[in-house]
């Protein structure tokens, strides 16, 4: 009888999957951690705040109407809330409050199961809300600053540093103004790494893709990296993402005191101070101001459109449908990151023009940037005039499409893990095993002349088990 | 912005998302109404509850706006956003620096309108008059909004008074102006049933609730009307009433159910009249044709 010849094909399948910048968010950070880390970070109103506004739709509405109910409610009753035909979206936001220990099981007098909200994230969410705890960290009463600084200054400032670690990154010209300690969280978010040859910084893929992503996204991404390495700088986790909350749900051009804050603060302090997040004139001055920057962190991903505020940044970008790009800046890191993907034609003073060609997105392509995120990029700093048109879209379809299939045509291979059988004594058996296989599933490619199959890796024992069942039968 | 989507919906969902949404409540204050003669102190528990409500709004999303207003006998302005910046509001107590300014600076203007108007006369509260000021408010904010942001209003009513025939007209004008801008009206009824501002909530696809305990006042606010009308959907909300659709005459004010109406410029009336008081227009006689039958009979 035939023997299968189990000579592997197996293809290393991690070489040609290509490693991407794993973008968090809140909620997959919290669920993380431990529920004793949890269990802390609910004793603080801002944490509880921040955690509620990256809960589901539904999900926030199920913790409003249950956060000033002392009793546990059944579960049937929350179920009834949410309509029939969203159960899918009810569950979901079931399965996330549960996740995150926001409401737990609780029996309810008469054998039934009910929902009741952790009372810690109860009473600080209640506190947030409408106030009768203790008072933030940082909100001592100051008097007037003689030097106050407006919101046009402090962003100005914050964009010059931010700006400043991104130079750093993509190597243009400045090469100092960065600290150490910030190197060092670049090389630990793997965003940076040393040369092989002489040791230099050098950018890797995900470097590229996280200048792509939006300031706010940038901002967070950098900080959840940072904040894993708090621990071992000797500063407490739980302390510092309650101050960046604070911060976070700071107002901007407010100043805010330093007083009362902990050595370890203090030191977190300077850290946010040097990537711009905070503004402080003298590092003694008793009063930081919080930037853009620090407002709203977490509200930071697939974010397209602008705010509802006049003195956001604007965009600078005309995408025309000849596939030219029209960038109006000044800023060679813009003009850097433009030319990630185009062929640059004119630079002018304030202004350059660019082409994208097949070529110029290739390459963008092979060192690891995805034609979302050109998209996206170019979609999020779409100049107002694009916004204005009346189509919905502020980019050409065409160009956009064509970027897409651009993508696609580099990805008409894939590659599985698989196992060769070759070597069928007669056309019987290996129609046999052809059939079973086809069935099954996991047949991946065939020969009818040569007499070889190849087959899912996974399946390998399963086939052979059949095949040793079959030719004991005949 | 909420991050955590459904997983295999990520697309479908993102553009619901950056949606800033306003709310617009406008509280009625007037001293006349009948809640209000009888125990005043019902106003402070309705402020309170409007505040939290206001603030659980706010809290729903970082790019969500607020505005409130009040409603008196004799004028209706903003109490929040009021005029002038206020950054002298630091949070004492835990409570979010936003929402603290928010309760600091409407239970002062409340404080400024109350004490302004110290007429004991009974009149009604012009709460028509104030939605279509909140609709001036929305449309100069639609306008001002920068280029591809979303902005979506609604106007929440909280009132006591009853409902008043006499604004007849404006009330329907502002219902169908709301309509047209797609602004959402929702009514919440402290006291009496408002047949006319249901039919508004009817016309623009808003929620109308006569509140059964004033007690919960806070309760029903979240429960109904915190919601956004993407999200109404998904819950299981109080089913519409009836809808109350008569309309009110030109000439005594009354809600009628059957009427005359002028053939030129559909004016409501609920006696005959020769001239339509609107538009003018000279009507026959109704009796005389009725004569005319009668003689071709004969012959």
């Amino acid at each position: 009888m035939a023997d299968n010849d189990g000579s592997t094909s197996s293809q290393k399948s991690s070489r040609f999957k290509q490693t991407n910048l794993e973008c968090k968010n809140l909620y997959d950070y919290l669920k993380s951690r431990s529920s004793q880390v949890l269990e802390k970070l609910y004793n603080h109103p801002t944490i509880c705040l921040a955690i509620y506004r990256e809960l589901p739709d539904l999900a926030k509405q199920y913790v409003i109407r249950l956060v000033f109910v002392e009793q546990p409610v059944p579960q049937a009753v929350v179920a009834s809330w949410g309509s029939q035909v969203f159960s899918k979206e009810h569950n979901f936001a079931s399965t996330v409050l549960a996740e995150l220990t926001l409401w737990q099981e609780a029996a309810i007098p008469g054998g039934l199961l009910g929902w009741i909200l952790s009372p810690t994230f109860k009473r600080n969410l209640k506190v947030a809300l409408l106030g009768g705890g203790k008072a933030w960290s940082m909100s001592s009463a100051l008097e007037a600053d003689s030097k106050a600084r407006d919101v046009a200054f402090l962003d100005t400032y914050s964009q010059e540093r931010w700006e400043c670690v991104l130079h750093y990154m993509v190597g243009s010209q400045q090469q100092e103004g960065i600290s150490a300690d910030a190197v060092r969280i670049l090389l630990h978010a793997g965003l940076m790494k040393r040369d092989e040859e002489d040791g230099s910084l050098v950018i890797t893929r995900q470097g590229f893709q996280f200048l792509l992503l939006d300031r706010q996204a940038q901002v967070w991404h950098f900080l959840l990296q940072y904040l894993d390495t708090v621990e071992e700088r000797g500063l407490d986790l739980v302390e510092c993402l309650t101050f960046l909350f604070q911060l976070s749900f700071s107002t901007l051009g407010k100043d805010y005191s330093t007083e009362g804050m902990s050595p370890g603060l203090l030191i977190f302090l300077q850290h946010l101070r040097e990537f711009g997040l905070v503004y402080q004139r003298k590092r003694k001055a008793g009063r930081f101001y919080p930037t853009r920057l620090a407002l709203n962190i977490t509200n930071s991903h697939n974010k397209s459109t602008p705010d509802i505020e006049e003195d956001h940044p604007k965009g600078y970008i005309v995408v025309e449908t000849n596939y030219r790009i029209y960038a109006y800046t000044d800023s060679n890191l813009q003009v850097a990151l433009v030319a990630l993907f185009t062929e640059l034609m004119y630079r002018f003073p304030n202004l350059v023009v660019g082409l994208i060609t097949r070529e110029s997105v290739r390459q963008a392509l092979r060192g690891g940037i995805t034609a979302d995120q050109i998209i996206g990029f170019l979609k999020q700093h779409a100049h107002p005039q694009m916004l204005n048109a009346e189509a919905k879209q502020p980019l050409p379809p065409t160009v956009v499409d064509q970027i897409k299939l651009w993508e696609l045509e580099r990805n008409r291979l894939t590659y599985s893990e698989g196992v060769l059988y070759s070597q069928f004594l007669s056309q019987a058996d290996f129609n046999v095993l052809k059939e079973y296989t086809e069935s099954n599933g996991v047949l991946i490619w065939c020969n009818k002349e040569k007499r070889t199959l190849v087959i899912n890796k996974s399946a390998h024992d399963d086939v052979k088990k059949f095949w040793k069942r079959y030719s004991k039968g005949n | 912005m909420n991050n955590i989507v459904l997983p295999d919906e990520t697309q479908t969902d993102s553009s619901s998302d950056d949606e800033t949404s306003l709310v617009v409540v406008i509280l009625d204050s007037n001293p006349g109404q009948k809640m209000l003669r009888d125990s005043p102190h019902v106003l402070t528990h309705c402020v309170d509850s409007i505040i939290a409500f206001a603030n659980s709004h706010l809290m729903q999303k970082a790019q969500n706006k607020l505005a409130i207003m009040a409603c008196h006998s004799k004028t209706s302005q903003f109490i929040y956003p009021g005029q002038g910046k206020h950054t002298d509001v630091r949070q004492v107590d835990g409570q979010y620096e936003v929402f603290t300014a928010v309760e600091k600076i409407t239970k002062k203007n409340l404080a400024k309108v109350l004490t302004a108007d110290s007429s004991t006369v009974t009149k009604e509260s012009l709460l028509a008059g104030a939605i279509a000021m909140a609709l001036c408010y929305i449309s100069r904010l639609q306008r001002t909004k920068p280029p591809g942001a979303t902005l979506n209003c609604r106007i929440l009513v909280v009132t006591g008074s009853s409902c008043s025939a006499s604004q007849y007209m404006n009330y329907m004008n502002v219902f169908f102006t709301a309509q047209k801008q797609n602004v959402v009206i929702d009514v919440c009824a402290l006291d009496q049933h408002l047949s006319l501002l249901q039919q508004g909530c009817d016309i623009t696809n808003g929620l109308y609730l006569k509140v059964p305990q004033l007690q919960g006042l806070l309760q029903y606010l979240l429960w109904v009307f915190l919601p956004e009308p993407p999200i109404r959907e998904k819950l299981v909300l109080p089913p519409p009433l009836k809808v109350d659709y008569r309309a009110a005459c030109f000439c005594h004010r009354q809600l009628i159910e059957i009427g005359y109406v002028c053939s030129v410029c559909l004016s409501i009336f609920c006696r005959f009249s020769p001239i339509c008081t609107t538009c003018h227009t000279v009507f026959k006689m109704p009796a005389l044709p009725a004569v005319k039958p009668k003689k071709k009979k004969k012959i």
